[in-house]
């Protein structure tokens, strides 16, 4: 909420500068969010009488001017078409400066000395509209009486200065939204005395029922609490006087007129928002609130057809809306030139409607914004009172002596306890109850033994925690102590899962992989470039575009994304990983309020020089190594958008565990890459799982072992897992390893064979193994080989 | 006879000397100690020598062929090393080549902020605690005091799935479901993702983390919530950070407070990055609404405690001095290799 200075200066002394009070109100609980300095950017501009306009004697459309300017006759060359002799107008001398960072200096136009600059409405940073008399394509003509100020600053001449604070109102202040509640907090945060000059508003004035002919009901009485109205007759509509305008104008509200205007400032000085109608535009003079009728339809102030629904409150007449309640006025009943009769209404509405209500209309008032905060009933007298006090005071019109006041539900005083101790204990200090009393008493809280009354406008005070809010925040938060828990210790320690994932990304980080961050909502578009089925993916109802309407289902739209920004940047040899959640609901948890399945994954994709099925493969080896888990299965992977002949996946069991290999042509062509990219994806939480977490040891063998070498020569189809799979069933237990060292192929071997080598090393631990042992495994490995995969033994 | 053996010895060392290779070296051995050699001739020529010198002479000459043994060995010793010498000079390769090192990947500087902080809390007794991030608006909002009419769960700011479910806009329903599940002495941080209806922008996203905490145990003040993050950010930031707290206001803190911390670029002396205020908003917290603790099935009457939570762009944005927020989730491999 923006507040001139000067009018927090009625409520209270401010004896320190602007920048000042705004760091003690933001100190004390009143964010100030910024300070403007209105007039503060005008320098060396002052006013001046034409006295002298004789043509450039190069330039058509230029005039060569004298100008008195107090201390002396200055020439200015400009281009000004409405100046004539004797017009006073705001020069920038030489060395000024104009809003907008705009410095003006001595120079020549087309060979003459101009020495300043005649000065526009806009070039001093005011609004055309505040001053309707002057033109948009000139100079600035100041009247007559501007005649004394000749050489005077023009931001004296005009009162341009004024200190506006713009205040951040949290939703718990509705009382701060104000001028009264701010001035209150002024007095406070400064140590002076707030003089409130409103504070005797509440005076009583008779109620009766019908009021100039009019009548009031609220029907929706748990969403209206209170309703009062004021009629002022004889109105003579015209403009506010310049006070009321320049206090309004600082607030960023513009003036309407008289009536209009009064409704505001009385808004802006006491936070109740008010409505003014003129009565004969009220059917029947009978004012309903109540709830819009399906499809009721309302053109409100700004002439937009409104579509209502049962959810919105509105001010009726017998046949139709006037206004959507608390929101804003109909076009049919507002304030016009002929308005004789005019309706003060001032009234407290339910603050969840208004807010759903001028949500959904996308129409967010100052009215609007001021009940979403949720007001008291109170207040509404005061508002009616104050209203109606301005429209004599301005001469607006005549004021009918009564009221109506319909408020079916009184509220109680709010009264909760005192509880000094427990304010101390809760803020671990030791303020005096003396001087706690003395803060409320300030805030006008009214200290009544071991009780404390809640004025009105403190809605949001309901228990001690907030009384302890109220004196530290007076006291100050700067005086809070600073201390360490005092409770018993606890121990702080990852979980294994956490550990897991440290060691992953360590290891990830070693093979020179770099972490990225994604979104985890993606498009359907993401889902089709990776071949995925969206169908089954969570959907946001509002969201952002389509682009992030979906909740991602596996990891690979948003890596394969980012693999191909650096491709498309030219970043050469990239490898990336991501540590991230996937999101899925095959059991249609949502729809019955429970919430979805995540799992958290890791994915890891490379493309350059180094990049190739091998070297993931070994890196999903080693996550599982560091996971220790060594019992698992190697089968072919089946799933769309890898390379069906080089992918992989790793199961325990019939679980799988992970998923590796060469990105799916169409894949990259998708994102128009057009190099080999590998992926691989490992499910953290199964690591965790099938890991085993403690380790035995093993003696180390004290039997040596024996080596031997096997090359056979086998098709080209033969995978040598399946020699490997021989191998260890025919050696039985006495195998420790074997190691793959050679592959070759040549013409000599023939087409479509290789040939493949191994190390085998044979050990036992409780014995040495002896050569007949050896030699009856070594023949019936080769045997078996020669059987069922058709291999040569290759001397 | 001495004379000759005295002279034998001193041409012995003298050849010793002269030579440069161990062949030479093994040519001098043999020429005065070898079977045929001078000094071997002077033994044998003792039979001519009266029985009673021969001791003397004996002695002598064993001396002298002690002392002939002693030098070739020293010389011998150092023709062997300044051969080694030698050939590791022929070895001299080009250090200045480039390594065989492996290229190293590198760590997020979001996660390297949040590991930070979890590291921090750790060693201050705290666990870390993780829940869903599509989460029930009853552990979003109910819980937290921000009731159906509270403009945080309006839909320009949440991410809905449907009418009881969202997106979490804060990682604050984590702490409820500790608070269920729990007794206190509860201390816990909670890193997660969490999502705000913002469009992408410098400044904004609509994914980011959190880092939230939360103490519930007897006794537990403002004051040790001021102490806690004190030592959090110079723990953090470095130990010259001042703090500074504001009064604020959430629904589920009371009181609360929004936390400056002294600009960790200029120091407090007003800079881009602090918008010349010296002071950076960090982070919010508060005593835990009494209302929170309720809902949970916490007697405040008995136990009381704070909470806070911070935004993990936000510190990596400053401390590293990145001036757009789309750096963070573009992934460029130059931007990243940075951290």
């Amino acid at each position: 909420m923006k507040t001139s200075v000067e009018w927090l200066k009625e409520y209270s002394d401010i004896n320190v500068d602007v920048n000042k009070l705004a760091e003690r109100l933001t100190m004390t609980g009143s964010k100030v969010e910024t300070i403007e300095q209105k007039g503060n950017n005008i320098k060396n501009v002052v006013v001046g009488k034409i006295l002298e306009i004789t043509k450039h004697p190069d330039a058509d459309k230029l005039i060569v001017t004298k100008v008195d300017i107090g201390e002396g006759i200055i020439q200015i060359v400009t281009g000004a078409k409405n100046v004539k002799v004797g017009d006073l107008v705001p020069i920038a001398k030489d060395g000024s400066e104009l809003p907008g960072d705009i410095k003006i200096k001595t120079g020549m136009l087309r060979g003459i000395e101009s020495c300043g600059m005649m000065c526009a409405v806009t070039e001093l940073g005011l609004e055309l509209s505040d001053y309707p008399e002057q033109i948009a394509d000139g100079i600035m003509i100041l009247p007559e009486i501007y005649e004394k100020y000749i050489g005077k600053d023009i931001v004296e001449a005009l009162n341009l200065r004024e200190d506006i604070l713009d205040f951040e109102i949290t939703s718990n202040r509705p009382d701060c939204f104000s001028i009264e509640g701010l001035g209150r907090e002024t007095a406070i945060a400064l140590g002076e005395e707030f003089k409130n000059p409103h504070k005797n508003l509440e005076k009583e004035i008779e109620t009766i029922n019908n009021l100039e002919g009019l009548k009031v009901d609220i029907e929706a009485q748990d969403l209206c609490y209170r309703y009062v109205a004021r009629v002022i007759k004889n109105v003579k509509i015209g403009p506010s006087p310049e006070w009321m305008k320049r206090r309004l104008n600082a607030c960023g509200i513009r003036a309407i007129n008289n009536i209009v205007d009064i409704t505001n400032y009385v808004m802006l000085e006491l936070g109740e928002p008010m409505h003014a109608f003129d009565i004969n535009n009220v059917k029947g003079k009978h004012i309903i609130v109540r709830r819009a009728k399906p499809n009721e339809k309302i053109t409100t102030l700004d002439e937009i057809e409104r579509n209502l629904d049962v959810d919105n409150l509105v001010i009726a007449d017998d046949e139709k809306p006037v206004a959507i309640a608390g929101v804003m006025g109909g076009l049919n009943s507002g304030i016009t030139e002929n308005t004789n009769t005019v309706v003060f209404e001032a009234a407290v509405f339910n603050r969840g409607t208004v807010r759903l209500t001028a949500k959904k209309l996308g129409l967010r008032t100052e009215s609007s914004s001021r009940f979403e905060k949720g007001l008291s009933p109170e207040i509404a007298i005061r508002a009616a009172n104050r209203a109606t006090e301005l429209a004599e005071m301005i001469g607006a019109g005549e004021a009918v002596d009564k009221q109506i006041d319909i408020y079916p539900k009184k509220e109680t005083k709010k009264v909760i306890p005192f509880e000094p101790e427990k304010v101390n204990a809760l803020l671990g200090m030791n303020i005096s109850k003396d001087e706690m009393i003395s803060i409320l008493e300030k805030l006008e809280i009214k200290v009544q033994g071991d009780n404390l009354e809640i004025p009105y406008f403190r809605v949001d005070l309901e228990g001690t925690a907030d009384i302890a809010e109220e004196i530290i925040r007076i006291h100050g938060y700067n005086t809070l102590n600073s201390t360490l828990i005092n409770a018993e210790s606890t121990v702080g320690l990852k979980t294994k899962t956490q550990k897991l994932q440290d060691k992953i990304k360590n290891l990830l980080i070693e093979k020179g992989f770099s972490e990225m961050y994604a979104f985890s909502f993606i498009g359907k578009k993401d889902f089709e470039k990776c071949k995925l089925d969206s169908s089954k993916a969570i959907k946001i109802t509002n969201p952002l575009g389509e682009e992030y309407s979906l909740m991602r289902t596996s990891l690979m739209p948003t890596i394969m994304q980012s693999i191909a920004t650096n491709y498309n940047k030219k970043n050469k040899n990239v490898a990336l990983f991501e540590i991230g959640k996937i999101y899925e609901d095959e059991e249609e948890n949502i729809k019955k309020g429970e919430i979805a399945n995540e799992q958290t994954k890791v994915a890891f994709a490379v493309y350059g020089e180094k990049a190739d099925f091998y070297i993931i493969k070994g890196i999903i080896e080693n996550l599982l190594e560091i996971s220790n888990i060594s019992r698992y299965q190697l089968e072919r992977e089946n799933t769309t958008n890898l390379h069906p002949g080089r992918s992989a996946k790793i199961l325990i069991g019939k679980d799988t565990i992970a998923s590796f290999g060469e990105v799916h042509p169409q894949v990259l062509d998708n994102y128009g890459i057009n190099e080999k990219v590998y992926f691989g994806v490992i499910d953290i939480e199964k690591l965790g799982k099938y890991g085993k977490e403690n380790k035995k040891y093993t003696p180390i063998p004290k039997y040596p072992a024996v080596e031997r070498d096997i090359a056979l020569v086998v098709d080209e189809q033969i995978e040598v897992g399946q020699i490997e799979n021989i191998i260890s069933k025919k050696a039985k237990n006495i195998l420790e390893k074997a190691k793959l060292f050679d592959i070759y192929r040549s013409d000599k071997l023939g087409e479509n064979k290789k040939s493949v080598a191994y190390e085998l090393i044979f050990r036992t631990k409780d014995r040495t193994l002896t050569d007949d042992e050896i030699k009856n495994t070594m023949e019936a490995i080769t045997k078996e080989l020669q059987t069922n995969l058709g291999a040569e033994l290759r001397s | 006879m001495k004379d000759q053996i005295l002279e034998i010895k001193e041409n012995a060392k003298k050849e010793i000397e002269r030579t440069n290779t161990l062949q030479e070296l093994n040519d001098v051995r043999v020429k005065f100690l070898g079977k045929k050699g001078e000094l071997t001739a002077v033994l044998r020529g003792m039979g001519a020598l009266p029985p009673e010198e021969r001791p003397a002479v004996g002695t002598f000459v064993n001396e002298a062929r002690d002392e002939i043994e002693n030098k070739i060995a020293l010389k011998e010793k150092e023709l062997k090393e300044s051969l080694i010498a030698e050939k590791l000079q022929k070895e001299k390769i080009d250090i200045t080549m480039p390594s065989k090192k492996t290229e190293l990947g590198s760590i997020h500087p979001i996660t390297g902020i949040i590991d930070n902080i979890k590291e921090i809390f750790l060693g201050l007794g705290y666990e870390i605690v993780d829940g869903p991030e599509i989460e029930k608006t009853y552990y979003v909002f109910d819980q937290l005091n921000t009731p159906i009419d509270h403009p945080a769960r309006d839909l320009q700011d949440t991410f809905y799935i449907n009418e009881n479910i969202v997106l979490r806009s804060q990682t604050s329903s984590v702490q409820i479901r500790t608070m269920e599940a729990q007794k206190p002495p509860i201390k816990i941080i909670c890193p997660g993702t969490v999502y705000r209806s913002d469009s992408v922008d410098p400044t904004h996203s609509p994914v980011f983390h959190q880092i939230e905490g939360l103490v519930v145990d007897k006794g537990i003040t403002m004051s040790d919530l001021k102490g806690t993050l004190e030592t959090f950010a110079k723990r953090c930031l470095g130990e010259n950070t001042e703090i500074r707290f504001r009064p604020h206001h959430f629904p589920y803190t009371e009181p609360s407070a929004e936390v400056d911390v002294s600009c960790f670029v200029c120091k407090g002396k007003g800079c881009r990055v602090c918008k010349n205020e010296g002071w950076i908003e960090l982070l919010g917290c508060g005593m835990v609404h009494p209302k929170v603790l309720e809902n949970c099935g916490i007697d405040h009457n008995i136990y009381s405690g704070f909470a806070f939570g911070f935004g993990a762009e936000r510190i990596a944005m400053a401390k590293y001095g990145i001036d757009d927020m789309r750096l963070l989730y573009e992934n460029d491999v130059r931007f990243l290799k940075q951290f």
